[in-house]
């Protein structure tokens, strides 16, 4: 399967706000193949959530190009599924209501999308709670009906947004696990955004470190690990310490004068 | 567990009297003042003929069926009025939030609209409308129009536009957006509205009725007055509270079986 591939040339987005240009993306190009999993790291506020919502279709770009598989993108389209780091379920409906959503769009009937969405929700460990609304649940869990709900309609492309960043250690470490699995069995291009380092190079093929605002890339690093081994094992080998030390050094170089202000 | 539940039905029980026993107080001193003649009659007649013990008390009035017949004009009045100033309301509420030109039309209107005190416009309603149902529901609606409209904008605004990007980015079209995505998740607000509407639907058709008659609680309250009978005039007020309270009660069974996921 050679789909999900997103090439970035030349982006610029400049924010306009009560007659105030706010310039957030600066000249950032881009090659993401497919099935590669990416993460993007940068300091607070350089524009990372704007670069993903940017190829999610939600913003429009101020300059330069996005496309996916060489057809320039317009607009949201079901080929990227973005998972927010709010969350973002719809409250009205149920855990099953939500990972159909998609499905109902596609116009698949009703048996089919029941049992495709079992599938995900099984797979996200919730079942049992299909009939619950979001209210109900905790954050990790609607974090994982949020997941659920996107892989269900198929898109090839996963932009995430910080998406464990509201949950505590062992549960994030747990989900992680788990989008590796899904990543390796589903062969889906991955965009991930966190400012966590640890996650970033334990998580991906390639991190891109951005520049301080207005962002632009900075450098990418290969993350160059046999990932068949435990965590354990993997976090504790020199070769990914080093690896580690070298994406922190390059986000620490951007981050360093905004942290003696 | 048998103990806890049985001091929390006596919590329950105590908290209940204690709720209601200034009422009571209140009633049985009614009672007691207007029956010991310290009252005049006619400003406040005892609670029981109200109720019971006269030819228009609640209870004659009710059983011979004027009470019926007259609540259910004023409630068929309000309730034609509010459904139409509901259905308005929603639209132009949640389209001028979704929509530039739709708000630049109507939000100076609703500006200008909200405020007036629409009780004002009942004569000019009777110029241009006449006395009967029409003109009545006409000002209903007008009136109940302002409150949904508004709290329909409100709420359509504040909806989280990650939701509407999640919808978005799974095949919902624009066309679609409102009423899979948008509108359920402002119906909170939305339903506020009528509630607030509600109230106000009783009170326009109630005075419009004292004022232009046709029939209604209203006609019967001011009728009370005209023939010096004080106890027909409470005895409609009674009717309508029980009617604007059980109709409240009826929208908040609404409200919490639609909105069983807030
Ligand atoms: N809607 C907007 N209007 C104007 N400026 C905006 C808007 N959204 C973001 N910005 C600005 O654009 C820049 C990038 O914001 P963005 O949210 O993409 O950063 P980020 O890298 O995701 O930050 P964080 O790590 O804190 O989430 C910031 O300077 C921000 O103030
Ligand atoms: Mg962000």
């Amino acid at each position: 399967m050679v789909e999900g591939h997103v090439t970035i040339s030349n982006l610029e987005k400049v924010y306009e706000s009560g007659g105030e240009r706010t310039k957030a993306i600066d000249d950032l190009s881009l090659e993401v193949p497919s099935g590669e999993f990416l993460s993007v790291v940068g300091p607070s506020g350089c524009g990372k959530s704007t670069l993903l919502y940017l190829i999610a279709g939600f913003l429009d770009e101020s300059a330069g190009t996005i496309a996916v598989d060489d057809v320039p993108i317009d607009g949201p389209g079901t080929d990227r599924g973005v998972v927010f780091q709010d969350y973002a379920l719809f409250p009205w409906r149920t855990v099953m209501g939500n990972v159909t959503y998609g499905l109902e769009q596609k116009g698949v009937d009703k048996k089919e999308r029941q049992d495709t969405a079992q599938k995900f929700i099984n797979m996200m460990d919730l079942d049992g709670f299909e009939d619950k609304y979001p209210k109900e649940l905790s954050g990790g869990m609607k974090q994982r009906v949020a997941l659920a709900r996107t892989l269900a309609y198929d898109p090839k492309i996963l932009l995430m947004d910080e998406p464990f960043g509201a949950l505590d250690q062992p549960l994030r470490e747990a989900l992680q696990d788990h989008l590796l699995d899904i990543w390796r069995d589903l062969e889906k291009t991955v965009i991930f955004i966190t400012h966590d380092v640890e996650e970033a190079v334990y998580l991906s093929e390639r991190v891109m470190i951005m520049t301080r605002h207005p962002g632009t890339k900075k450098t990418a690093v290969e993350i160059d690990v046999d990932r068949t081994q435990p965590r354990e094992d993997i976090i504790m080998s020199d070769e990914y310490t080093a690896m580690k030390n070298d994406v922190w050094q390059s986000l620490r170089e951007e981050t360093k004068p905004q942290a003696q202000l | 567990m048998d103990v806890g539940s049985a001091t929390f039905d006596r919590s329950s029980l105590v908290s209940f009297a204690k709720g209601t026993v200034s009422l009571a107080v209140v009633l049985v001193l009614w009672e007691v003042v207007t029956q010991l003649g310290m009252i005049h009659y006619y400003f406040l007649p005892p609670l029981s003929d109200i109720l019971f013990a006269t030819d228009s008390s609640f209870v004659a009035l009710t059983a011979d069926g004027t009470l019926i017949y007259h609540g259910y004009l004023t409630v068929r009045r309000a309730l034609v009025g509010l459904v139409i100033a509901t259905v308005l309301g929603i639209a132009v509420g949640v389209l001028s939030a979704r929509s530039k030109i739709m708000s630049w039309f109507w939000d100076p209107i609703i500006e200008v609209g909200y405020p007036v005190p629409v009780i004002a416009l009942v004569p000019v309603f009777i110029f241009w409308f006449g006395t009967g149902d029409v003109s009545k529901i006409a000002l209903v609606t007008l009136g109940c129009f302002w409150p949904v409209a508004i709290n329909a904008r409100n709420a359509t605004r504040e909806v989280d536009e990650n939701l509407i990007w999640s919808a978005r980015m799974m095949g919902t079209s624009d066309r679609e957006l409102l009423r899979r995505v948008v509108v359920p998740a402002a119906a909170p607000g939305i339903i506020s509205g009528l509630q607030i509407a509600l109230p106000i639907s009783l009170i326009i058709t109630f005075v419009f009725e004292m004022v232009a008659g046709g029939g209604g609680l209203g006609h019967i309250e001011i009728q009370g007055v005209r023939s010096f009978d004080s106890v027909q005039v409470y005895a409609s007020l009674i009717a309508i509270m029980i009617l604007g309270f059980a109709l409240d009660r009826a929208l908040r069974i609404l409200r919490h079986r639609l909105l069983a996921w807030t």
